[in-house]
This record gives structure tokens, C-alpha cells and sequence, in this order.
């Protein structure tokens, strides 16, 4: 939750004003605005399969609500580029996307999995078994699994993260099951027999599984339709956005910086490889992850270049932050489109091995230096193109950014009395 | 009136901004040296003893060094992985413990070479799996004959093998930030970039102590996490705090050419807050009649954040760039 590099700056005239930065900040809201609409289009396909699979389980309904998850990724991971910029993207986006989790919270798990840990007491909760529990010294119903439970009383239960009930994750728990592979090949291998609803139904509770799995599936298309109505032309993001035009574009480039270095090359990569861990994979249950990485990428490039293509190969675009930089320093542009597209060529080759069998987790394993590499080369060009990102706060001039609720910021006389 | 003058300040090239020679002769070559003497010597510490109670010295003086390089969290340490290899917190999956427990049920062989053991998790590596084996009762009752012993040697010789290649990359990393915007460097381009990644690292690094060595412990009034403390079980959480301040106030010193009252004046009071909390591990913030005083250190910190900003970071012109705790 930092935003370091903090969507305020100084109305300094420093910043040139050459580009038309409305007209700027106008692509990159139109941008988000089909992200999210996207993303909610791929969310009621997902509704659809998960209702058709509940409603005649089968391998082939099972295999069907997975893909249609998997397509709904593909939309959702390139708005990610609009989350550390915007801090209503960023209030909101640990209800959908929030990882990793303790799925033990959820549903079932492996024995290997162990209970309760010092930092997560409901770590193995367990709540399609149990109609009723304690959280946090309060008696909680749960004989109904339904969207405000899953919302108000399970989502980062007991203050921790990791009691992670909501969003695509969680969705994706339920349609895998654990990935129980370790570094070897091999996604989650949930049979569809725990959504069985006679005496074929497998690990208990398949009612109460599929209420969860409908419950979670709807608040994620609540979520979304909210977050797609705050890019409206009167939503709450887009005026947010456009009431302070150099603190919309520092947001666009906070937005791709933040992503790009502390998130994504660190947290979400570089902590994997190094800790050797499976679950630090970012799509695990489903073994989607090279393509988190490689979406997440695309929709950086996506804030630069001014250019989204839907889900349906329509293109949005429109004046490019890129034009805007260019204009201010033409080298700094050029570097740093450069690294936005080594970046891509990086992700693209993760994804192409993965692809190809070399699954991610393996990747991960030790002493796997073909796998290291690939992540780590990403990795660094993830750093690298983030150096030039803050080139580009430079050469537009907007680099007298501050902290996020200083005093330096919000009242300028203040460090100096 | 005053807003504008820091508008221009900061667009002017100040006489007296930061020269980069000083702060690497002055703070980071001298802190760098340090850190890889120490664990050397824990490494041979290690293999004259290497059970807990003969090595917890040793130990604790190496800590010591680290909480005075932490902060400098580019270039060599940076560089494949180290910091997350040296000092991998916070740890909030359990994994430590996870992976020395993995480590030593299969009694793993990996530790007898220095390149195998390079290749395992960093969770069972640095200083943080250390502690856990020599301040821990569940690891900690091993004898001179056990794995676990080799373990900590493997450990040990690990982190001086790391601190002396950061040492040894220090000396090229140094040249190329002394040759910012000359030809040929492709890291820094300009003058001021490497002034800008020493001023991030002190920002980042005040951020750190305040959000995570401060603000994980502390988690909330109705539910405080004494148990997340960093490096409570060898006792060092509050004295982590106070180092990591002093290594601070020691960058924001030498990377700002003209003395700076205000900032010293913060890191004053912070220092003096942080002596009246009692608690190494700072279990205190668990207690409501003393929680107060760690709020307090944490609001003291962040003072310094801001009055650092107004005072050196306008007047180098600077604001922090993106660090690697941007991200949740």
C-alpha cells in the first residue's frame, strides 16, 4: 500500500507545458475504462460457467468455468498498471485480487499443509465445513455462504493479509484445488466430483463449496462493476484524475513504476526464485502465473504507448504519454519504449517455455539455472525500464513529489516555520 | 511566498549539493569493509564453535554491521538477490522456519559446499536463519556433532562469502557512480542520478524502520503483533531501530554538503524517544501503558521523513524515486 512517488506534485511551472496533457490523461482513463469493463465482460462468461457447472457438475462443466477464469485474467492483469497510481484502484483491489492467501481458510487442504501458524490463527479455517466458528473471539454464522460474509467477516479475517476469501484467487482455489506438484509439473487437480451433489460428491460439503464458489464469483463481478463505473465520464477516478493534469500524469507513471519495480520484479518474481517456493507463484492453483507476469507487462506498456486491444481486437488509443515525454526529451522516450519492449521480449519467453511445458513452478526450483535465469533476465528488465521511467518524471519536470501526506506537500509552509 | 521559494530552489544547482566522493568514502566504503570484516569473523567464529551460546557474540556483532550497510539497498546488494540472501524480513509465511526444519529433517547435503548451499532457499539462509538456530529453542539445543552445527557454519561462511563479493562490487559500482553521465555509463546517466539513488536509499530506509520495524509489531491498538517484531528472538528489534537511524543520520549528513539543524534535530528527538521504550523486542507495544512510547518512536520517524525532504531533498532538488517496497 506505499505509494512513494505520490500522485501530488507541486503546481510548480516547471513542467513544460508542450502535449496536451488532458488529452493524455483522457487515453489512459479511456484505457481503464475498457479494462474494467473488459474485465467484467470475461466475469459474467465466468458466472455463466460456474452456474452451468453447478448445475450439472461434470469434467467438461469443471474444465469450461476454468478456462472461462483463465480468459478473465487476461483482461484483468493489464489494469494492474492503474493500481499504485490510483488510490481508489488501490483501496479496492485487495477485495479482488489479493494474493498470496492461506487457502486453507477456505476449503479443504492437504495434510501437509498444517494448521494454524503463529502469524494466521484461521490459516486452516476451513469455512466450507464449518456452518459455524469463532473469528476473533465473535460467534460467526456461516450456515449461508453468501457474498457479505465472504466480504465483511472472512476477507482479511483477524487483520491478516494471507485470510485472503474473495476475489480471482480464491475463485481459482475453488476450480484448481492446491497445486500439490511442488517445483515439479502440474496445476491443482481438483476433480469435479466436489461439486457433485449426490453421494458422488468428494472432501465433504459440496453444497456449501459451490455456494462459496457462486458467492465469491458474484461479489467479484459486484467489484468490477464498480470499479468500471468510476471511469465513467462522471466517475470518481476520471475526475480524480483530471481535476490536477501534472497529478495525473505523475499517477500514470507511479502507476508503471510501482508495478514494475517493488510488485512485480520484486515481490511477485525475484522473492520466488529466491525462496525456491511454489506458492510464491503468483497464479499457483492454476499454474497460470507466466501469463500474470506477461499481461501485467503488457498493461504498463499499454499506460506508455496510449494503446489497450480489447477483449473483442478493438484498439483504444488516443495521445500517448510516450508523445509527452518525447516531446520533452525525444532520448528519453526512445530508452525508455526500448525497455518497455525488452520487458515484453523477457515475458514473452517465460510464457513461450511454460508454454511449452516448462512450467513456471519448475522455474522456481533449485538449482534450476535454465528457470533462474529466465525469471531473473525478466527481473532485471523490469529494474531497468524503471530507471527510465524516473528519467521520464524528470524530463517532464515533475520529479518535486513527495511523500504521500507530508506536510512538505500539503502545506508548504509549514518545514520551513 | 515560501512555496515558491522551494520552487525555485529546486530548480537551481545548488553550490552546495551533495558530492558523491564523500559518501562513498565517508559512509558507504568504511560500512561496506565493516560488515564483510564481521562476518568473516562470525564465519571463523562458526567454525572454531559453532554452538549457539559460543556464537551468539560473534552473531550479534555481525547484525551490528548489517544494520549499518541495510539501507543500501542498490547497486551490489541489490545485485542477485543479496539483501533478500542476507537478510530475508519480514518472513510473513513462516518460512524460515519452514525451510531450516525441511533443511534438517532430510539432513540435506547441500550444506557441505559453499556453491550448493548458494543454491538453497534464502529462507534457510543470512541472518535471519541464523538467528532462528541460535536463539530458538526449538533449533538451538544442537551439539558440536549434529547437522545442524554444519548448518551454521554453511551459514555463516555463506554471509561472508556474499559480504565480500558486495565489498569486492562496491569498488566497480563505486567508479561507475563516480562517472554518472560520462561516456559509456548506461547506469547513471546523469550527475544527479547517483545523488538521486543515495537520496532514495535514505528515504526508503526511514521508511522501512517506520512501516516495518516499527508499524508490523505495533499492527493495532486492539491487536497488536509483538511476535513480528524483527529479530526479536536474539533480542535486537529496538537496537535495529536505533542503528538503522544512526546509519541514517550519518548518509543524511554526508550527502548533504551544508550543515542541516533541522534534520538533526529529528533525528535528536527520535533517538531520545527510542531510549525511553524498555523492551528490546519491543514486546511492549502489547502493553497499553508503554505501547505509547513505540507510537511515539513511529511518529518520530516519520517527522524525520518530512523534515529530511524539506531540507535535503529540496534543496538537492531531489524527491525519493520508486524503491523496491513500493508494492504491497
Amino acid at each position: 500500500m506505499k505509494r512513494t512517488m505520490t500522485a501530488i506534485a507541486l503546481g510548480m511551472a516547471a513542467s513544460p507545458a508542450l502535449a496536451d496533457k488532458a488529452a493524455v490523461l483522457d487515453t489512459y482513463a479511456d484505457i481503464a475504462q475498457a479494462g474494467y469493463e473488459d474485465s467484467l465482460i470475461k466475469a459474467q462468461e465466468l458466472k455463466a460457467a460456474v452456474e452451468a457447472l453447478l448445475a450439472d457438475p461434470s469434467p467438461d462443466t469443471l474444465a469450461a468455468a476454468r478456462t472461462a477464469w483463465l480468459e478473465s485474467r487476461v483482461p484483468y492483469q493489464q489494469t494492474e498498471a492503474y493500481r499504485f497510481g490510483n488510490a481508489i484502484v488501490d483501496d479496492w483491489e485487495g477485495k479482488v485480487n489479493a494474493w498470496p492467501l492461506d487457502e486453507g481458510l477456505i476449503d479443504y487442504v492437504d495434510a501437509t499443509y498444517g494448521g494454524a501458524t503463529d502469524e494466521n490463527l484461521y490459516a486452516a479455517l476451513n469455512v466450507v465445513a464449518n456452518p459455524a466458528f469463532t473469528l476473533s473471539g465473535v460467534e460467526i454464522d456461516a450456515s449461508e455462504i453468501t457474498p457479505a460474509l465472504l466480504e465483511d467477516q472472512l476477507h482479511e479475517a483477524d487483520a491478516v493479509e494471507a485470510n485472503v476469501a474473495t476475489g480471482y484467487h480464491a475463485i481459482e482455489f475453488l476450480l484448481w484445488g492446491q497445486d500439490l506438484n511442488g517445483t515439479e509439473p502440474g496445476a491443482g487437480s481438483r476433480v469435479w466430483t466436489d461439486y457433485a451433489l449426490d453421494d458422488a460428491c468428494t472432501n465433504g460439503n459440496c453444497d456449501r463449496r459451490g455456494e462459496y464458489l457462486q458467492a465469491a464469483t458474484d461479489l467479484l463481478i459486484s467489484d468490477l462493476e464498480w470499479m468500471a463505473a468510476q471511469w465513467t465520464d462522471d466517475g470518481e477516478a476520471r475526475t480524480t484524475l483530471m481535476s490536477n493534469e501534472d497529478a495525473g500524469i505523475v499517477a500514470m507513471l507511479t502507476g508503471m513504476g510501482s508495478l514494475s519495480y517493488g510488485e512485480q520484479a520484486g515481490e511477485r518474481m525475484k522473492l520466488g526464485v529466491m525462496l525456491n517456493d511454489p506458492e510464491e507463484e503468483h497464479d499457483c492453483f492454476s499454474d497460470n502465473t507466466h501469463n500474470s507476469h506477461y499481461y501485467d507487462g503488457l498493461g504498463i506498456r499499454n499506460v506508455y504507448m496510449g494503446e489497450y486491444v480489447r477483449i473483442d481486437g478493438s484498439v483504444v488509443s488516443g495521445p500517448s504519454l510516450s508523445e509527452l515525454v518525447a516531446e520533452a526529451d525525444a532520448d528519453v522516450d526512445s530508452a525508455l519504449r526500448a525497455d518497455l519492449n525488452q520487458t515484453m521480449i523477457e515475458l514473452g519467453q517465460i510464457k513461450a517455455a511454460a508454454e511449452a511445458g516448462f512450467s513456471y513452478d519448475q522455474m522456481l526450483a533449485r538449482g534450476n539455472a535454465a528457470g533462474e535465469d529466465l525469471i531473473m533476465s525478466a527481473v532485471n528488465a523490469l529494474v531497468t525500464q524503471t530507471r527510465s521511467i524516473e528519467r521520464a518524471v524528470s524530463a517532464l519536470g515533475l520529479d518535486q513529489i513527495g511523500f504521500e501526506g507530508s506536510d512538505s506537500l500539503d502545506n508548504p509552509d509549514a518545514v520551513f516555520q | 511566498m515560501r512555496f515558491f521559494l522551494v520552487a525555485v530552489l529546486s530548480c537551481l544547482a545548488l553550490p552546495a549539493v551533495a558530492d558523491v566522493q564523500a559518501v562513498l568514502q565517508d559512509h558507504v566504503q568504511p560500512r561496506i569493509d565493516r560488515f564483510a570484516q564481521e562476518t568473516d569473523e562470525l564465519a571463523e567464529a562458526a567454525s572454531a564453535d559453532c554452538t549457539a551460546t559460543g556464537l551468539r557474540p560473534a552473531y550479534q556483532d555481525a547484525f551490528d554491521a548489517w544494520m549499518g550497510v541495510s539501507h543500501l539497498s542498490f547497486g551490489p546488494l541489490e545485485d542477485e538477490g543479496r539483501m533478500l540472501a542476507i537478510a530475508f524480513w519480514p518472513d510473513s509465511r513462516g518460512m524460515v522456519a519452514r525451510a531450516l526444519s525441511s533443511l534438517v529433517a532430510d539432513q540435506d547435503q547441500i550444506v557441505r559446499t559453499p556453491e550448493g548451499f548458494a543454491e538453497v532457499s534464502v529462507a534457510a539462509r543470512g541472518l535471519f536463519a541464523l538467528e532462528r538456530l541460535l536463539y530458538d529453542d526449538d533449533f538451538s539445543g544442537y551439539g558440536a556433532q549434529e547437522y545442524e552445527c554444519t548448518l551454521v557454519r554453511a551459514i555463516a561462511r555463506d554471509l561472508a562469502r556474499m559480504a565480500a563479493a558486495v565489498n569486492r562490487d562496491w569498488d566497480d559500482f563505486a567508479k561507475t557512480m563516480l562517472t554518472a553521465g560520462q561516456g559509456g555509463n548506461t547506469r547513471f546517466l546523469t550527475e544527479r542520478e547517483p545523488r538521486l539513488a543515495l537520496y532514495t536509499a535514505l528515504m526508503t530506509g526511514l521508511e522501512f524502520t517506520e512501516d516495518q520495524r516499527l508499524g508490523r509489531p505495533l499492527g493495532t491498538f486492539e491487536r497488536p503483533r509483538p511476535n513480528r517484531a524483527e529479530a526479536r528472538r536474539s533480542g535486537r528489534s529496538l537496537r535495529n531501530v536505533v542503528l538503522s537511524l544512526e546509519a541514517l543520520r550519518d548518509l543524511a549528513r554526508t550527502l548533504s554538503a551544508t550543515p542541516i539543524p533541522r534534520s538533526e534535530a529529528a533525528f535528536d528527538e527520535a533517538l531520545e524517544t527510542a531510549r525511553r521504550i524498555e523492551t528490546p523486542d519491543l514486546a511492549s507495544v502489547a502493553d497499553p501503558s508503554t505501547r505509547i512510547r513505540v507510537e511515539a518512536l513511529q511518529q518520530r520517524i516519520g517527522d524525520i521523513r518530512e523534515t529530511v525532504a524539506a531540507e535535503i531533498g529540496a534543496a538537492l532538488g531531489l524527491s525519493a524515486g520508486f524503491n523496491s517496497m513500493d508494492g504491497d
